[in-house]
């Protein structure tokens, strides 16, 4: 039992028996990280427009889009797969371009309602706004995607050369045809890097830590994952109790490399212990100590799985990632025969290379200088020079929260000052800038360092706005729609500090409307409880005497003032649950 | 023997230091020697030289790191943390940073290597990796030790106010663990010791009226009566510092007849521990509150 090789229509195509109904994948070689930030989205959304056709059917499909692959696969009677393939094919060569302003929005709605992953975060800090790291950002190119950027993508990616099929089943079913332009294989795009220091930290959220690596891929790196994940468990939870779960994966990356990454969750007051166990833990492996259980469990676990009818089916698609990414394509027995032969020693090797290029993820107010981690870069080295923009409504002094206090717009790029340590985007390395009707800007660097231009907060002229547009790079201004005036940043106010790598601007306090409308129902409410205070008051002092008021005028009044109040009270609410949330 | 262990480590003999260290038989003392090599300033050349002649032998490396605690601490001084320059305290990081990695790596190869966690504690302290960190390394010297006074008397300086903790994780963990410990134990004292930071963390005019209250007056003596006065008990490393607690918190009540049986059992053996942090002449106090308690007890 071998996974059989073929083509289809020029396609390469890999096919293996299942003891089920027939599943297949058409995969390209095509993903997140091909993309440039500012045109980020454009296979995702191309996927949606491909699917779009096919409409609703009776077998289950999906599409995918990955880092660097991108597949629609499906499952079904012979005769399902076969008419969905083609049709994928067919809609490739005609796509419904007049949905495209539909499926961007849906694809935005996906994002919107999709939990973010911890990968996210590590992928942006290491790799930066380019390659990789744009797996970390959620898209933000999809509003300036035109249907000229989706037929050129479609036209140089989607091609029978860039494609691999792979069918779990008996043979190729009757009547696919795999209609699809000619054009050529990709190799996967070089990684980028903003981690000039490695081993480095960073310091995010406030309920996991993580562990990321990047390493030679050989047998023995999955191994290590679950050594790592099982070490963690031993250690953090059943040990020291501070960790509820602990996960570890690694994936290829597609060039020779994998990317592990290690998760624990903990509580609030116990992170602390959740860093410094994980420190160990690592520190366990790195000096050798690698329990044999631990390999012998993998092992076991792979060998379970091989006896499964469907063994071989359910390597087709890394199967396919193989072909596709130039590497070598091997049978289950290879594979197994490969994982049996890894050693402690070959575990020790992956351990300590691991150390070598690791970013480590802890929670916010904690660090990891004291174990050798060097502290990922959220400044600039120098600021540019140019005309400074002080922050409207601070003086001269510092802003509250001592950030984005002077903005500075120089010929090569701009600035902001976080205290005394300078943001810089330079022109020549923007990976993004979005842009808004209202003169607003945010510009992204390649490092993933961002600067907001805000004329509400920093008087930028539409003048200087127009320079700082002409100046950024063609093709890399992402056009926003227009904002709520309400949710534009106020000098009045304290602004939360932008984000160290934020792809979206942060709200103010209350906007102009909401402050109106807590003033014209709170002033009214308060005159009214001044009412109902003295009311009250006399009902205390009844004597049972006929002439006195009762407590039902107050209690009414008291009511009456509450409902007056309402708005107000709603709105400050709201005004807490938006600042929480950004 | 730690006056041994000490000139052998003035005289740069690192035979003389790692036999110190083998000839001492009790777990406590081998820590008080391991502190005692790493004081002669310059000392962490031998160490380094050493290391790189026997990489195998981790003795070298736990020395290092405790070198480079002291130096750090050196440079901190024992003030409290607001008379501090940053530059000390960038100094004293950078030393508890690369005494915490040598440690770490000790840690990894030898997970029951108490110096080591002990003095992890100590760095966790000084690199304020917060209260759960420093309660994960006391567990593992708990694991193997549970009743480690060294390490207990670490973590009760963590449980500090004045570390991040709070009164009553501090007063709770003296009690739980000094009274756990068998009768005749030192462990006891941590109670006493407790009771001094409190005394300590309070306004210079309520701290003698804290200590003179009668619950604490009375728990200070049970201390006393579990460990130091028991029948059972017999000196073990540190029994002068406890003795020394003890009278030390009889002086300060007036309790003189209490404080002058804690003295008579120190005879000539003298030591500032606690007293200099509370007085700006800790010996001087020390032998002016002797004199007093034995003519007046």
């Amino acid at each position: 039992m071998a996974i059989l090789r073929t083509e289809v229509d020029g396609v390469p195509t890999l096919i293996a028996p299942t003891a089920g109904q027939m599943h297949a994948g058409l995969v390209f070689r095509v993903g997140r990280a091909d993309e440039t930030l500012a045109r980020s989205g454009l296979t995702h959304l191309l996927e949606h427009l491909v699917l779009f056709p096919l409409g609703l059917t009776d077998y289950h499909y999906n599409g995918s889009t990955g880092a660097v692959t991108t597949s629609f696969h499906t499952a079904g009677s012979n005769e399902d797969v076969a008419t969905f393939l083609t049709n994928v094919c067919n809609s490739l060569a005609a796509l419904p371009l007049h949905r495209l302003e539909i499926e961007k929005s849906i694809v935005r709605t996906e994002w919107s309602s999709r939990t973010s992953s911890i990968s996210e975060p590590l992928a942006l800090w290491r790799y930066g706004a380019r390659s990789y790291g744009l797996l970390g950002y959620p898209e933000p190119g999809i509003h300036a995607l035109t249907a000229d950027d989706v037929l050129r993508w479609c036209a140089t990616w989607f091609t029978r050369e860039n494609a691999v099929l792979w069918i779990a089943g008996d043979a190729v079913p009757a009547g696919l045809r795999l209609n699809l332009p000619s054009g050529q294989r990709y190799r996967v795009p070089a990684p980028t890097s903003a981690l000039p220091v490695r081993p480095a930290f960073f310091r995010e959220g406030h309920k996991a830590v993580a562990f990321e690596t990047v390493v030679r891929r050989t047998p023995a790196v999955p191994i290590y994952a679950e050594v790592l994940e099982r070490t963690l468990f031993r250690d953090l939870r059943q040990e020291a109790g501070v960790s509820y779960s602990a996960n570890a994966i690694s994936d290829p990356r597609g060039d020779g490399s994998s990317t592990m990454i290690a998760v624990v969750d903990a509580l609030p007051d116990k992170l602390g212990a959740a860093v410094g166990g994980f420190v160990d833990s690592l520190a366990k492996l790195t000096v050798g100590r690698i329990e044999r259980a631990d390999i012998a469990s993998y092992l076991a676990k792979a060998q379970d799985a091989v006896r499964h009818p469907d063994a071989e089916a359910g390597t087709l698609s890394s199967a396919a990632f193989e072909l596709l990414t130039g590497q070598p394509v091997r049978g289950l027995e290879e594979r197994m025969a490969e994982i049996a032969a890894v050693t402690v020693e070959d575990v020790h090797a992956v351990a300590v290379e691991a150390m070598r290029d690791a970013l480590f993820l802890v929670p916010e107010g904690h660090s990891a200088d004291w174990a050798g981690f060097t502290a990922a870069p959220t400044h600039s080295a120098s600021a540019v020079s140019g005309i400074p923009f002080p922050r409207l409504g601070s003086g001269s002094g510092p802003a509250p929260d001592g950030v984005g206090l002077t903005l500075l717009v120089g010929a090569e790029g701009v600035t902001t000052m976080r205290g005394t340590a300078p943001a810089t985007v330079r022109f020549d390395e923007v990976a993004a800038m979005l842009a808004w009707p209202d003169g607003g800007r945010q510009l992204i660097g390649y490092d993933g360092l961002a600067v907001p231009v805000e004329p509400t907060l920093n008087g930028v002229d539409p003048g200087t706005v127009a320079r700082i547009d002409a100046a950024v790079t063609s093709g890399r201004t992402i056009w926003m729609p227009a904002r709520d005036p309400g949710t534009l940043p106020r000098p009045a106010a304290t602004p939360s500090p932008p984000s160290q790598h934020s792809a979206a601007p942060r709200s103010g306090k209350f906007s102009r409307w909401e402050i109106a409308g807590i003033l014209l129902s709170a002033i009214p409410a308060m005159l009214i409880a001044c009412l109902a205070g003295l009311l009250s008051l006399g009902a205390t002092g009844d004597n049972g005497s006929p002439n006195d008021i009762g407590w039902a005028t107050p209690i009414a009044t008291w009511i009456c003032m509450l409902v007056i109040a309402l708005p107000a009270i709603v709105i400050v609410i709201r005004g807490r649950r938006r600042r929480r949330h950004t | 023997l730690l006056v041994r262990a000490g000139d052998s480590a003035k005289r740069r003999d690192w035979p003389g230091i790692a036999a110190a260290y083998r000839a001492a038989d009790a777990w406590d003392v081998r820590n008080a020697v391991v502190w005692k090599v790493a004081e002669p300033p310059g000392i962490e050349a031998l160490l380094q030289q050493v290391r790189r002649s026997e990489p195998d032998n981790t003795l070298p490396r736990l020395i290092l790191a405790v070198r480079h605690i002291v130096m750090g601490w050196e440079v901190r001084t024992a003030a409290r943390a607001q008379h501090v320059s940053p530059a000390q305290f960038d100094v004293l990081h950078q030393h508890l940073r690369i005494a915490e990695q040598l440690l770490i790596d000790l840690a990894a190869r030898e997970p029951d290597n108490l110096h080591a966690w002990t003095a992890r504690l100590t760095t966790a302290r000084g690199l304020q990796l917060g209260q759960a960190e420093a309660r994960r390394r006391y567990d593992q010297v708990a694991k193997h030790h549970p009743h480690c006074l060294s390490a207990q008397s670490a973590l009760l300086q963590q449980l500090c106010p004045k570390w991040g903790g709070s009164v009553e994780a501090m007063l709770g963990f003296a009690r739980e663990r000094g009274f756990a410990a068998p009768e005749g134990a030192l462990n006891a004292v941590l109670v006493a010791d407790a009771h001094f930071e409190r005394a300590l963390d309070l306004k210079g005019e309520e701290r003698l009226p804290y200590l003179r209250d009668p619950a604490v007056q009375q728990e200070v003596a049970q201390a006393a009566t579990r460990s130091v006065l028991h029948p059972s008990y017999r000196p073990a490393y540190n029994w002068v510092e406890a003795h020394a607690s003890f009278a030390l918190y009889q002086s300060l009540v007036g309790n003189f007849r209490a404080a002058a049986v804690h003295f008579r059992a120190m005879g000539p053996h003298t030591t500032t521990g606690h007293w200099g942090y509370l007085f700006a002449e800790p010996k001087k106090v020390f032998q002016q509150h002797r004199a007093e308690a034995l003519a007046k007890g």
